[in-house]
């Protein structure tokens, strides 16, 4: 059908207008691709470019929606990139190409489709493939930037690469069509789609508008009107805005005034943005004159000022200055405050771009006059200093020099600096004659740094400067030449001149290699390393390393932070031959005192706390249970009554179970049941109506400190709603009051629903808003308010609907009611009242709201309301569209619709959205799984991406992680921890539990201590082919390992041996666990000979520091050579005795500041000790560092002692800041 | 990590403007005391200084006067001034400073 496309397209259309780009150059056919040799990208670059492609479509993303455009440098920046990696995906191709339209308002309009075919040939040699969402995106850049093409060749173009067309490209090859009046070609287009089917949308009516206008037959242009009308599609105010800017085209400014108050008399509503395209048509048209008239009706709103910035910049470009200048002049103004601020500085923007397309600048003084901006013409200065523009800037500073404004040496300084970079001597020459035209004096740091340097020798400098007549310079020149033609040792202070240049050459001339100051030296050595890249370091390592031996001969130390300093550079930059030079001269060959033994640490031991078999719990039999009880009454454990409790609740006994509390009470008044044990007697008292008792249970885990939370909160609620269901309103409210008041649990929102679902499923709307107004005021929560506000707009009861919305928008401001009424009007299919809604001005994207609304309709497969949300949120300030299509796609996942799915997609590309990679790959699966070919390059899921997404975006992260569960796929365990830590450390308990809920089976077991279960069920889960998480695993070996349970360990090993590469377990797990394992059975001589392995060995130590076994770590350190490899940051959190018995065992322990600072940290109110250690410190010539000092200091003031020193002046977190910004490890940093 | 005992009289002045030099704000500053140091480094790639200078005076009287003056205003534009809690980053800067 496709070459029935072709003919009746080619064949009907007159050819109007070229293809300017001299054709296929452009655009791959199939053989072109082929020819393309795409070898298969190796992993590393594909994470690269993946994790690459997050942070450009981040950054282009944040700046089209904050600022509605990108800057040419930024999208240059990044196609650079994109081209580095090479292999760009297809997403980073759309990425680009949608960039280069109406995104770049600083770019002429053809230069914008000349980039746009730069990054379409470009990608496409690199190998992008490009589907029909490219072919859309291009049309749609050639219709911004108003190119003229033939559409007819582009869809050849189109069929050779074996692309299909879809409703999008035929739309814009309509909009194409119309956009030159050619009326006939759009009509034969039409014809077309309506004889496949597809539908007329509204774009395709209002391009029509367009297109009889540009055919100069306006009659038919409002006559499309009713056509929308006849087809059931109502004008919308896209369709409006073609018709204003069809009147602008012709300047009939009455017309435009009558289509604004016909636009008002409906419930369309044009946004100011909209109005904005009436006056740059207007201008462009060339009817400046009524702009004025239509900037009346700008409303301001929401994203007035950026949409107003682009419309400038734009009307700049197209050099339209002046009224670009009349719209600035409608911008708020800052109320300039001579107190706070530094003047208004409105219109920045606005030189910045009259400077950047070279117009000159007439708008300071207009600036200045209408109180705008406070220093314009210094700023345009620094916009073309900052664009080294030379010619402008020195116009600027020319009218400054009338205006009496100084002109200082130091303005010229970015135009001389862009001549040093590329050795213009011609430029710096003109530069200084500027200079001296403008009465401006080149200060010392003009010549030394800037002039001079510019110049291939000193000679040719002094010549060229003599012709200036800068004569005194010469002297300046020929020292700088007696420095450096010195040879033999001036060789490598040369090197380092290029970097310290005028820093050293001070020094070397006045004839020192060292700088005056010792100790200055450390930080000229650590700077000059800092300074130099690897490859420099690594060239010059010889005479690096001679100068070195020269500062060791001449005696200089290094204090030891520094030079640890040092050494992490060197460290980096892997030369450690140099290092070495540096060690011989550290200062640390003095002996260390034996550190006293202050009482020995007394043993731990652990209580092994009685378990006893309890049979009952296992049967589930209540009466046999209970028959057991009584036989072995005296062998009753307070955790058998437990478990016997929990079985009666279960059994819906309340009283048997009450019973047995009493028993236990009796037994041990301190026993106390663990909280989902007390939960389940709470559900059974109230839901025998036991209020009195329910309550008692709740004021006793009070008193016993129970903690509620997670499942139990959940417990709770459903203990809340069972009464609610009996519709026992005192009871609940006692219930709910008591757990609140004693602060047993928090009042969530839904702790508090059991209330209002009790009215709501009586249908009482009016005793339902009753009740979440009491909640709000008790408790600050809002339950059910959207179920409330349904049923209310359902019953259609306007009166209770205000009193609603008043109370909300009092209690929580009127962003949250307008998305509470929205939410409402979609869920009951009052979609007209829902989009007025959203269409509030001023009202922005809530991410979280939308999100909480979208599942919901995923959640109970509500498509209409959720497409609908799509949509009308389309021109919502701030929204993330791709978000908006995911929520859909994941809907259309749920109910396996790939055809909606693919329409899904379709409106993606209509709405020039890009897709993320997660949403092309939720597409692509959608498609697989009905088999379905997949239109598009599917980008590969990049599973270690998630440990660095982890960190930022858990939320994404979490969802890749199940999505992963879902395709069965495994992940590495550090995606996992890095996941839960992030959620944790987000607060997201509930999703890290989620989490660690995957495969939790084991985890959970092994937390019981069973461990033979959990052993029992990782046999099973292997058996049925499942395969447990690494967590789990690494749990269950942990669990192991602290049991001492060495087979156990073996048994998991080898089980999971053969699963071992697709789980990507270390092997250092098993290893570590079993060293541990041993420690616990007391043979550590075997491990170190049973591992030829640093890790696990030192763990031991440190285990056996930790335990006190001081005499078993010595025996380690005969045995492995662990010196070397124990750090301090081991030790970090350990109490003192650990790192004295540390000490005690390395008495050559390499760091030893840092283990003193840690023991000063470690030394808790007691002076005495904190006393020697500062002598000892003193006695063995370490520094103490501020930090310990302070801590010292303190010690002092709270025994009431004076201070023998000079305490540091600043706060603790001042120098642990200190230390840290010093990069070497702190106390506090660990 | 300066040397504990001698006092140093220092500034840290932030929120200058690109027009002002080394030369203006030792000016401006001199009015309240005589000025020792005067830092305010700038970048030899881009041709700007930073926006930052730190400013030693010889006296603690100097140091007093300046601080007890709010708002500084140079040119119309309103510079932060405050003691240099960093002397610290002095000594880094130095090279900088040294280098413009």
């Amino acid at each position: 059908w496709r070459s029935l496309l072709l003919s009746s397209v080619l064949s009907l259309s007159p050819c109007s207008s070229a293809w300017p780009c001299s054709g296929t150059r452009y655009y791959g056919t199939p053989a072109e691709q082929k020819v393309v040799a795409r070898d298969e990208p190796s992993l590393g670059v594909r994470n690269k470019q993946s994790h690459q492609f997050d942070w450009a479509l981040a950054k282009l993303d944040s700046s089209v929606r904050r600022t509605g455009r990108v800057t040419k440098s930024l999208l240059q920046r990044i196609f650079h990139d994109i081209c580095r990696t090479g292999y760009p995906s297809g997403n980073q191709a759309l990425l680009l190409l949608r960039s280069c339209g109406s995104l770049l308002p600083e770019l002429p309009l053809a230069e914008r489709t000349e980039f746009a075919h730069h990054i379409w040939g470009k990608l496409l040699e690199l190998g992008a493939a490009y589907d029909v969402s490219h072919y859309n995106a291009l049309l749609k850049v050639y219709l911004q930037n108003e190119f003229k093409f033939s559409p007819t060749e582009f869809l050849a173009k189109m069929e050779a690469a074996n692309v299909q067309p879809n409703r999008v490209t035929y739309q814009r090859l309509i909009a194409a069509y119309c956009q030159v009046g050619d009326i006939e070609g759009a009509s034969k287009v039409l014809g077309f789609m309506k004889s496949k089917d597809l539908p007329i949308t509204e774009a395709v009516f209002n391009s029509l508008v367009t297109g009889h206008s540009r055919a100069g037959d306006m009659e038919s242009a409002v006559n499309i009107l009713s056509v929308m009308r006849g087809t059931g599609i109502d004008p919308g105010p896209d369709t409006y805005l073609a018709l204003l800017v069809a009147y602008a085209e012709k300047g009939d400014m009455d017309k435009i005034k009558e289509t604004l108050n016909q636009v008002e008399n409906t419930d369309i509503s044009l946004m100011d943005r909209d109005l904005m395209q009436v006056v740059f048509t207007l201008t462009v048209a060339g009817h400046q004159q009524h702009v004025p008239e239509v900037l009346e009706h700008l409303r301001h709103d929401g994203g007035f000022v950026p949409d107003a910035m682009n419309l400038c910049l734009s009307l700049i470009t197209q050099g339209h200055e002046s009224t670009a200048f009349m719209l600035l002049k409608t911008f708020p103004s800052v109320q300039a405050d001579s107190q706070n601020s530094n003047g208004p500085d409105v219109g920045n923007f606005f030189l910045r771009h009259c400077v950047n397309t070279n117009k000159l600048v007439g708008f300071c003084k207009g600036l200045m006059d209408s109180n705008l901006h406070a220093a314009p013409m210094q700023f345009t200065l620094y916009c073309a200093l900052e664009a080294k523009k030379m010619a402008p800037a020195i116009e600027v500073m020319k009218t400054m020099k009338e205006e009496g404004l100084p002109i200082r040496p130091h303005y010229f300084w970015p135009l001389l600096a862009q001549h040093k970079r590329d050795q213009n001597t011609a430029g710096t020459l003109e530069v200084l004659k500027a200079m001296q035209e403008l009465s401006t004096e080149p200060d010392i740091d003009t010549y030394c740094n800037y002039v001079l340097r510019t110049f291939p020798s000193v000679d040719s400098a002094r010549t060229a400067l003599a012709v200036l007549g800068c004569m005194w310079l010469c002297v300046l020149a020929c020292m700088c030449v007696l420095v450096l033609r010195q040879g033999g040792r001036m060789n490598l202070v040369f090197t380092c001149a290029i970097m310290w240049s005028y820093f050293l050459l001070v020094h070397v001339c006045t004839g020192n290699l060292v700088p005056p100051r010792p100790e200055n030296m450390a930080y000229f050595l650590y700077h000059l390393f800092d300074g130099m890249s690897e490859t420099e370091v690594q060239a010059k390592e010889e005479v690096l390393r001679e100068y070195l031996q020269q500062l060791h001969k001449k005696g200089i130390c290094i204090p030891v932070n520094i030079y640890r300093g040092i050494r992490n550079i060197l460290d980096s930059h892997h030369v450690p031959e140099l290092i070495k030079g540096l060690e011989s001269r550290v200062t640390l060959e003095r002996k260390l005192e034996e550190l006293k033994a202050q009482g020995s640490s007394g043993d731990s031991h652990l209580k092994c706390s009685k378990t006893i078999k309890c049979v009952c719990v296992f049967s589930q039999n209540l009466p046999r249970a209970l028959e057991l009880k009584a036989e072995h009454e005296d062998k009753m454990s307070p955790s058998c009554y437990a478990l016997l409790i929990n079985l009666c609740c279960r059994h819906d006994n309340p009283e048997e179970a009450l019973n047995l509390k009493r028993e236990l009470a009796r037994m041990d008044s301190e026993a106390t049941l663990d909280v989902n044990k007390y939960m389940s007697l709470l559900r059974v008292l109230s839901k025998h109506n036991r209020l009195e008792e329910a309550v008692d249970i709740l004021k006793e885990m009070k008193e016993k400190d129970v903690v509620v939370k997670d499942t139990a909160v959940v417990l709770l609620f459903h203990t809340f709603s069972a009464v609610a269901l009996r519709g026992d309103v005192a009871a609940l409210r006692r219930l709910q009051d008591t757990t609140f008041a004693l602060g047993l649990a928090k009042p969530t929102s839904n702790l508090c629903s059991p209330m209002v679902t009790m009215y709501l499923e009586k249908g009482d709307f009016a005793g339902a808003l009753e009740a979440v107004m009491e909640c709000e005021t008790q408790y600050h929560q809002l339950p059910r308010i959207h179920d409330v506000l349904c049923g209310i707009v359902k019953k259609g009861d306007t009166e209770l609907l205000q009193k609603a919305m008043d109370f909300v928008s009092q209690q929580r401001g009127e962003m949250t009611v307008l998305y509470d009424l929205f939410f409402a009007f979609l869920q009951t299919g009052r979609y007209r009242e829902a989009r007025k809604i959203i269409e509030t001005p001023g009202l922005r994207a809530k991410p979280g709201r939308l999100q909480w609304y979208a599942e919901k309709c995923i959640g109970s497969n509500q498509m209409e309301a959720l497409e609908t949300m799509v949509d009308l949120t389309a021109k919502l300030f701030e929204c993330d569209r791709d978000e908006m299509y995911h929520y859909l796609l994941c809907l259309c996942k749920d109910t396996n619709d790939w055809s909606k799915a693919e329409a899904v997609w379709t409106k993606m590309q209509e709405e020039n959205v890009i897709p993320r990679e997660r949403t092309l790959r939720l597409l692509a699966d959608i498609f697989k799984t009905n088999n379905q070919e997949v239109p598009f390059e599917v980008p590969e899921v990049n599973w270690w991406s998630l440990m660095s997404l982890g960190a930022v975006y858990h939320a994404e992260a979490y969802n890749v992680l199940k999505e992963a569960e879902r395709l069965g796929k495994a992940l590495v365990p550090a995606c996992y921890d890095a996941l839960i830590k992030a959620l944790l450390s987000s607060g997201s308990m509930e999703d890290a539990m989620a989490v660690k809920d995957i495969n939790l089976t084991l985890t959970r077991k092994n937390r019981k201590m069973l461990k033979e279960n959990a052993l029992a069920s990782l046999k099973t889960m292997l058996q049925m082919d499942q395969v447990p998480s690494q967590l789990a695993l690494t749990r269950l070996v942990q669990g192991l390992g602290n049991h001492g349970d060495i087979k156990g360990i073996q048994e998991v090993a080898s089980l999971i041996k053969s699963l071992s590469p697709s789980l990507n377990m270390s092997s250092m797990l098993f290893v570590n666990n079993m060293a541990l394992a041993h420690i616990k059975k007391t043979m550590a001589e075997r491990l170190c000979h049973q591992f030829a392995s640093y890790k696990p060995a030192t763990d031991l130590f440190l285990q056996c520091l930790d335990t006190g076994r001081v005499e078993e770590a010595r025996q380690l350190l005969q045995v492995a050579s662990l010196r070397q490899r124990l750090r301090p940051f081991s030790i970090s959190r350990g109490a003192i005795a650990k790192i004295k018995n540390l000490l005690e065992l390395i008495p050559d322990f390499a760091e030893k500041e840092l283990v003193y600072a840690y023991m000063m940290k470690s030394m808790d109110k007691n002076l005495e000790a904190a006393k020697a250690l500062y002598r000892r410190m003193q006695a063995e010539g370490l520094q103490m560092n501020e930090l310990s000092l302070k801590r010292l200091a303190q010690l002092y003031k709270k025994a009431g002692e004076p201070v023998p020193f000079e305490e540091p002046p600043e706060t603790f977190k001042f120098y642990a800041d200190k230390l840290k910004a010093s990069t070497l490890p702190s106390p506090e940093d660990d | 990590m300066s040397a504990p005992g001698k006092k140093v009289f220092e500034l840290f002045v932030s929120k200058i403007p690109w027009t002002l030099g080394t030369k203006e704000v030792k000016e401006y500053f001199g009015q309240f005391g005589h000025v020792r140091k005067c830092l305010l480094p700038f970048d030899k790639g881009t041709g700007f200084h930073k926006g930052f200078c730190w400013i030693g005076y010889t006296t603690e009287e100097g140091l007093h006067n300046a601080l007890h003056k709010d708002p500084h205003v140079v040119e119309g534009s309103k510079l932060q001034v405050q003691q240099n809690m960093m002397p610290f980053t002095w000594r880094r800067m130095d090279k900088e400073a040294e280098e413009s």
